[in-house]
């Protein structure tokens, strides 16, 4: 019995969509070569933090391949408790956790710290998949329900304050409903409506330093200093990397601790300033291709549950990745979002290997269905 | 259904490629900034010609209950410079002379030191020589070899006008060293930023820092001020008004003047510290200015220990202090009730051993008032020997003896309760029937810190409820009630009451108020006995709680209790006594101001 398991967790991962484990593996050991450079100038703890964050890669794959076996089929049927769940925690989280930095987010359990917003994504995700597939949001009726089940965690992240984490819900939302069929003019309505409100919800939405953030986004001159230092920072780190970069460990913005928060949120400054326009692109390619195994690995399911949910892991990362990068050369506001698979954190690695995992599922599932078609036939 | 499935498939195909142009617009944006460098700052960056200065914010300043400032901030000068305009030995040479015509010692090498300990990037700015005067800016500016590249910077620096009164309690500021830079790495400090070290200036440092204003100018070849390019002002910290009561402060330091130990004197019903004194103490300016580490060494090395605040890190004995927590917990236990009386004869036996009464004599038949009032050992023997040890340590948790108090000050002691298992674990011995006997008197394997003293005593006179003592209102917390019996606390207030007005705490009584007390003299193994007194006034409504520890001060009646009886009927008559009594008339006003406080910082 046991040896058939194992034989059948062989198989699996005989299936596995090599190309999309590999970008991964890639861009999660740069993210680490990125870290110890950034942890070795003046903070001098560069060696630790890759040893934690390749402790987080092993835990990660782990949980890719338990969340694998498992299979997205019984996490999609378990979906709306899940959901309920998770929303539980996000209610008790601001009771739970200690204050850091301002904003309570952090559940500390058996000595880790957990961060239960990013938690709250996957669920989202899964919660969203199966509520669109089953009441498609074609009519605006639909559509607004589908808003609705958005809407409860966004409130809930807002409250503990965590405006990124809302940020990046609401877009993973937008792109699942619009993977999920919903008129466009739904869609731009909607966001027509947002933008309209934009001015009051930063007018009386925000609090003052997330209002400095935005309007120096808007306006760089007005206070660039003050909320943009951090943004003039990284623009020299990243410009003055030049086509082919300085090399590793050779960036002196992040060694002379001048970058905030190296290698969490300005990791992509770090490895700009040290690989150059090259490692840009490089870069870029490794997410294109991702985002190409993501989607393609939905698009070929005949589960329109499936299609659905990569159109949510996909929207995820891209978010945290445009925002992350658009963030350190000044085209978006400082949000402190971390760049996915490269920036130093375990509860976000660890929450983007187990969406992963239910990729692989996904994918797995349709390549062994076309195998046995192809036998078949 | 086959509709809604080309729609999907549709509908992904458009979402990929969305993600995948977004990505040519971030590449664009990265071409921009990293090869057609088209990006201001990194092109100024590039040429030399962009500079940072960073201006530190003025501190909050720091007053006392009536608005007696007690840190306030002064303007010096410092003058700064870039690291790559002073690339050069000629240059150091150069301005080094300048420095030691006008008187001020630095030579070449020292600049070196600087300028490597502070260097972060070419462009940002360090400062050379700090602390100058007006005058002394002057004449150097005035100078003709004063190189251009460098200029002056007015900054703020620390100034503690009470020094060594409230040193203990204020604590002072520095410059912040290696290992807080990186503690405290996400708080964006930087190297030469002052943090506070110590008493209410670390515990209040996050209030207190203010937030620092950045300038990004543009420079000229010769490292001259072109134009400003963005600049943002640097944002004072938030004033403090502490409970503190400098007029109660200056009295209990005057007090312990030719002594070493603590005084405390706090709120009964809040918590609010009006004064909190050790002795001896040190002058805090020099440290917030900058000494020598000869100086350091002068102050941290003395034996008698100045930088000690004994009022929270000191632990003593609390000796007969202790017989009011062991009357009232007996008394809770139904151990022994009003009346019943033990007979003392001068000593008790118990396995062999005799434990004496500080009177050789004996008292004779004691109930627990008596007992209180002439302080009898053996009549608190028997007591605790019906307790058990188990029993009183029970309640010594309850009035959280061996815990922190939670005042609002870094560095204070928990003191030791130590039980049977905390005597196996450390002596690896049996807990013997005498260590409970040496226990019910507040001697042996007990240490409390005066402050927790003095809150069991704040408990005992305010009706059972235990307060979190604190120096600001913004750390004030509601007291925890203990449920303690009325009639039961009753009694042991008029022991109290006994012992001031007819028994051996009676010159605490001298001075016009009502007390209510008890002294203490604490074996001390290294020298002469400790004394201690706790009292609280005025004895028929209680305002006011003080502890006195007195290092070798030998009988706790005669040194300790005059000194808690004067500062009680000091702070009764004191107008700033008047004003409390107004805030905390209704329960929870303070609360409520407290409120108004937080909704002030947030």
């Amino acid at each position: 019995m046991e040896s058939q398991s194992i034989s059948l967790i062989k198989e699996d991962i005989a299936f596995l969509d090599r190309p999309m484990i590999g970008c991964v593996l890639v861009l999660v050991l740069w993210g680490i070569v990125c870290i110890y450079s950034a942890g070795a100038g003046s903070l001098g703890q560069g060696g630790e933090l890759a040893v934690k964050q390749t402790l987080w890669l092993f835990l990660g794959c782990l949980a890719l391949i338990v969340v694998m076996i498992a299979g997205h089929n019984r996490l999609l049927d378990a979906a709306y408790f899940i959901y309920g769940l998770t929303l539980l925690i996000l209610l008790f989280t601001p009771f739970l956790a200690p204050k850091v930095k301002g904003a309570q987010s952090w559940i500390p359990i058996a000595g880790f710290r957990f961060q239960p917003s990013e938690l709250a994504k996957i669920s989202l995700i899964l919660m969203m998949s199966k509520f669109l597939s089953r009441y498609p949001p074609l009519t605006f009726r639909t559509f607004l329900a589908g808003l609705g089940v958005m809407a409860v965690p966004v409130l809930l992240v807002l409250l503990q304050p965590d405006a990124g984490s809302a940020l990046v819900y609401v877009v993973i939302s937008l792109g699942m409903l619009l993977a999920a069929g919903a008129p466009l003019r739904y869609l731009g309505g909607l966001i027509g409506a947002g933008a309209a409100f934009l001015p009051f919800v930063i007018l009386f939405g925000l609090r003052e330093y997330q209002r400095m953030r935005l309007l120096v986004f808007i306006d760089p001159m007005r206070d660039p200093l003050g909320a943009g230092y951090n943004v003039i920072q990284s623009r020299i780190a990243v410009g003055s990397g030049g086509f082919w970069g300085k090399g590793f460990m050779m960036g002196m913005q992040s060694k002379l601790r001048f970058l905030p928060e190296p290698h969490t949120d300005f990791i992509f400054s770090v490895c700009s300033e040290e690989f150059g326009f090259v490692g840009d692109v490089l870069l870029l390619i490794l997410f294109a291709v991702l985002f190409c195994r993501i989607i393609g690995a939905g698009a070929r399911s005949r589960d329109p549950r499936c299609r659905i949910f990569v159109a949510g892991v996909a929207m995820w990362i891209w978010v945290q990745m445009f925002e992350s990068i658009g963030m350190s050369i000044g085209l978006m506001p400082v949000t402190g979002l971390p760049l996915p698979f490269l920036s130093y954190g375990g509860s976000a690695l660890l929450s983007l290997f187990i969406v992963l995992g239910l990729v692989e599922s996904i994918y797995i599932e349709n390549n062994k269905f076309r195998s046995v078609i192809h036998a078949l036939s | 259904m086959p509709e809604i499935r080309d729609l999907l498939e549709k509908r992904l195909k458009i979402l990929l490629s969305c993600l995948l142009g977004s990505m040519l617009f971030l590449l664009a944006g990265l071409y921009y900034c990293q090869i057609y460098q088209g990006d201001k700052y990194v092109r100024l960056a590039y040429n030399n010609r962009l500079r940072l200065i960073r201006f530190t914010a003025p501190r909050g300043e720091i007053f006392d209950r009536n608005g007696v400032p007690l840190a306030v901030n002064e303007t010096t000068f410092s003058i700064m410079g870039y690291p790559m305009d002073l690339n050069t030995p000629e240059k150091l040479e150069k301005f080094s002379t300048v420095l030691i015509r006008h008187g001020i010692p630095m030579t070449v090498s020292n600049l070196e030191q600087i300028i490597k300990k502070q260097r972060q990037a070419p462009y940002r700015v360090m400062r050379l020589v700090p602390n100058l005067t007006m005058p002394q800016m002057a004449d150097l500016a005035a100078d003709a070899d004063f190189p251009l590249e460098l200029f002056p910077l007015s900054v703020w620096r620390r100034t503690y006008p009470a020094g060594a009164m409230a040193a203990n309690v204020l604590g002072y500021v520095a410059e912040i060293s290696e290992e807080e830079l990186k503690a405290h790495a996400e708080n964006g400090y930087l190297g030469g930023d002052l943090i506070g070290k110590a008493g209410i200036e670390r515990s209040y440092e996050k209030f207190l820092r203010g937030e620092a204003g950045e300038e990004a100018i543009e420079v000229d070849a010769r490292g001259r001020r072109v134009r400003t390019l963005d600049s943002h002002p640097a944002i004072k910290g938030e004033d403090l008004h502490l409970t503190l009561d400098m007029g109660v402060q200056k009295q209990a330091g005057e007090l312990l003047k030719n002594y070493r130990g603590a005084l405390v004197a706090m709120d009964v019903r809040t918590g609010a510290i009006l004064a909190l004194a050790s002795s001896p103490t040190y002058d805090n300016n020099p440290l917030a200015w900058g000494v020598s580490g000869q100086e350091w060494r002068r102050i941290a090395e003395n034996p008698s220990r100045p930088m000690m605040n004994r009022a929270i890190s000191g632990i003593y004995p609390p000796a007969s202090t202790f017989k009011a927590f062991m009357s009232i917990s007996a008394l809770e236990e139904d151990v022994i009730t009003s009346s019943t009386t033990f007979n003392c004869a001068g000593a008790l036996r118990v396995a062999n051993r005799s434990f004496r009464c500080w009177r050789h004599s004996g008292h004779g038949p004691e109930n627990v008032l008596t007992a209180l009032q002439h302080s009898c050992d053996v009549f608190f023997y028997q007591v605790g020997l019906r307790m058990g040890i188990e029993r009183l340590i029970k309640w010594g948790r309850r009035f959280q003896l061996g815990q922190l108090t939670g005042v609002d000050l870094p560095g204070e002691q928990p003191g030791v309760i130590a039980g049977p298992e905390w005597k196996q674990r450390r002596f690896r011995e049996s807990w013997y029937q005498g260590d409970t006997v040496n226990y019910s008197i507040g001697q042996g394997y007990i240490l409390m810190t005066p402050l927790q003293i003095a809150r069991v005593y704040a408990a005992i006179a305010n009706g059972g409820k235990l307060v979190t003592p604190h120096l600001c209102a913004l750390s004030y917390q509601k007291p925890r009630d203990l449920h303690l019996t009325p009639e039961k606390l009753a009694l042991v207030q008029k022991g109290l009451e006994y012992v001031v007005s007819r028994g051996t705490g009676s010159r605490a009584g001298r001075f016009g108020v009502t007390v209510a007390g008890k002294t203490g003299t604490a074996q001390n193994a290294h020298g002469p006995d400790h004394a201690l007194f706790v009292g609280y006034a005025p004895a028929e409504a209680p305002r006011y709680v003080a502890a006195a520890v007195i290092e070798a001060g030998e009988h706790g009646s005669s040194v300790a209790s005059p000194m808690v009886g004067a500062l009680l009927a000091n702070m009764l008559s004191h107008p700033a006594g008047q004003d409390q009594e107004k805030m905390v008339t209704e329960d929870g006003s303070t609360t409520k101001q407290n409120e108004d406080v937080s909704k002030a910082h947030h």
